[in-house]
């Protein structure tokens, strides 16, 4: 597994060898020491199937392969860069535009948002902005997000639902569903809401990261 | 980001600035007076110190965020806070807020005509661009600050302007620290380290 090193909250050096590789957001290289080769990759690890259903799915985000030895900083836009150890046991679902780096070795899988909650997984990901798919990543390895401000991981526990804000929302793991609530009432239909018309509620157990701002990337 | 433990309680928040929460909450906007009567609106509207808070009361944990800038706390002990609305992020429900006018000296720092005041007891949280720093205000040691830099004080504080405006100034060529607020008597400044955009760039 490469090994992954904040430089600061922003930057991101990860060590790349044989047998060491990695996926990163194309274009998010800063600099890099030793013999090390981006190549363009528009499979980003799973496949012809897989690439055709992202670009259909529209939750495409260009990535480059990174091969060769050496070390490489990555860095995206100054937003903060939070490293994701994944253990092989759970699935972490994330926004492709917000995947910085992650290692080759981890399953990349597109997620219709329909499996989780019918159609009203469709309604949430419509009216949230996440559009009606989400990049899954599986097995053993590490993957970087980005965020603005930030992330703060909150834990889910069944006596413990967790609601967010859609748009402040950046990444979940573990065996959690997600079903969209709405506080809608007359206020918000007259323009006097108080901006908290709809919230994620996520329940189960895992955990989920949330960011410091309501902006997207 | 701030954590905000409730139980039972109220707190008066940004509008929209809920990131997250645990527990059963409820959010409701503010009517219209926003606990300051029909005055103290009528009042805020006049000196466009225009400020959407939301009432937010329950049990458990609410996370608050705005646009990823820091927050600072400050303490109020029966003092009142002076503070621009929009650096505002949350306040305990039973504080006061109104408008004070300051005088024509708010024109071209980009604060306006009047700035939010914040009085009783309890805790305010305060947005800055960057952690913000607390300077304090003694008789012998009056301070002086950038309007663009300046983010509240509280205390027993007397404001004035200091101008440097000369010739150079007029041809573009000042040093662009022309114009700067004095404090003078005994509080607490709270200063951030990026300058706000003003209207007049002196």
């Amino acid at each position: 597994m490469p090994g992954y090193q904040s430089i600061n909250s922003k930057m991101l050096q990860v060590r790349i060898g044989p047998g060491q590789e990695v996926y990163s957001k194309r274009g998010a290289m800063l600099a890099y020491t030793g013999p090390v080769s981006f190549a363009p990759s528009t499979t980003a690890g799973h496949g012809v199937g897989g690439a055709i259903g992202r670009a259909v799915a529209g939750e495409h985000s260009a990535m480059m392969h990174v091969t060769g030895q050496g070390s490489v900083m990555f860095g995206h836009g100054g937003l903060e860069v939070t490293v994701v150890e994944l253990n092989g046991a759970d699935t972490l679902y994330a926004e492709a535009d917000r995947l910085l780096v992650h290692d080759a070795t981890l399953q990349v899988g597109t997620m219709f948002m329909g499996e989780q909650g019918g159609v009203r997984g469709i309604v949430r990901g419509a009216v949230t902005g996440q559009g009606l798919f989400t990049t899954t990543l599986t097995g053993h390895g590490a993957c970087a997000l980005l965020s603005h401000g930030g992330v703060l991981e909150l834990p889910i526990t069944p006596q413990r639902p967790v609601h967010v804000d859609p748009q402040a929302y950046v990444a979940h793991r573990g065996q959690v569903q997600n079903k969209l609530t709405t506080a809608m009432g007359l206020r918000d239909l007259v323009g006097r809401g108080s901006g908290e018309g709809f919230q994620l509620e996520l329940s189960g157990s895992g955990v989920v990261y949330v960011q410091a701002s309501e902006r997207k990337i | 980001m701030l954590a905000v433990d409730l139980g039972g309680e109220t707190v008066r928040a940004l509008n929209g600035s809920m990131v997250a929460y645990e527990g059963q909450m409820t959010f409701k906007r503010q009517g219209m007076t926003g606990g300051e009567g029909l005055r103290g609106a009528l009042k805020r509207r006049i000196a466009g110190e225009g400020m959407t808070l939301m009432e937010v009361s329950g049990q458990g944990t609410v996370y608050l965020a705005s646009e990823a800038t820091e927050v600072t706390l400050v303490q109020l002990t029966g003092d009142t806070l002076f503070v621009e609305s929009e650096s505002l992020l949350a306040l305990d429900g039973n504080l006061q807020t109104g408008v004070q006018f300051v005088g024509l000296r708010g024109m071209g720092t980009g604060q306006g005509l009047a700035t939010t005041k914040v009085e009783g007891h309890g805790t305010v949280a305060v947005l800055s661009e960057g952690p913000a720093i607390a300077l304090e205000v003694t008789p012998q040691t009056p301070l002086c600050v950038d309007p663009h830099a300046y983010v509240c004080h509280h205390g027993q504080l007397q404001q004035d302007v200091v101008t440097d405006v000369n010739w150079r100034t007029v041809i573009g060529q000042g040093s662009g620290e022309s114009v700067q607020f004095r404090y003078q008597g005994h509080g607490l400044v709270y200063v951030q380290p990026a300058e706000r955009g003003g209207i007049l760039e002196i």
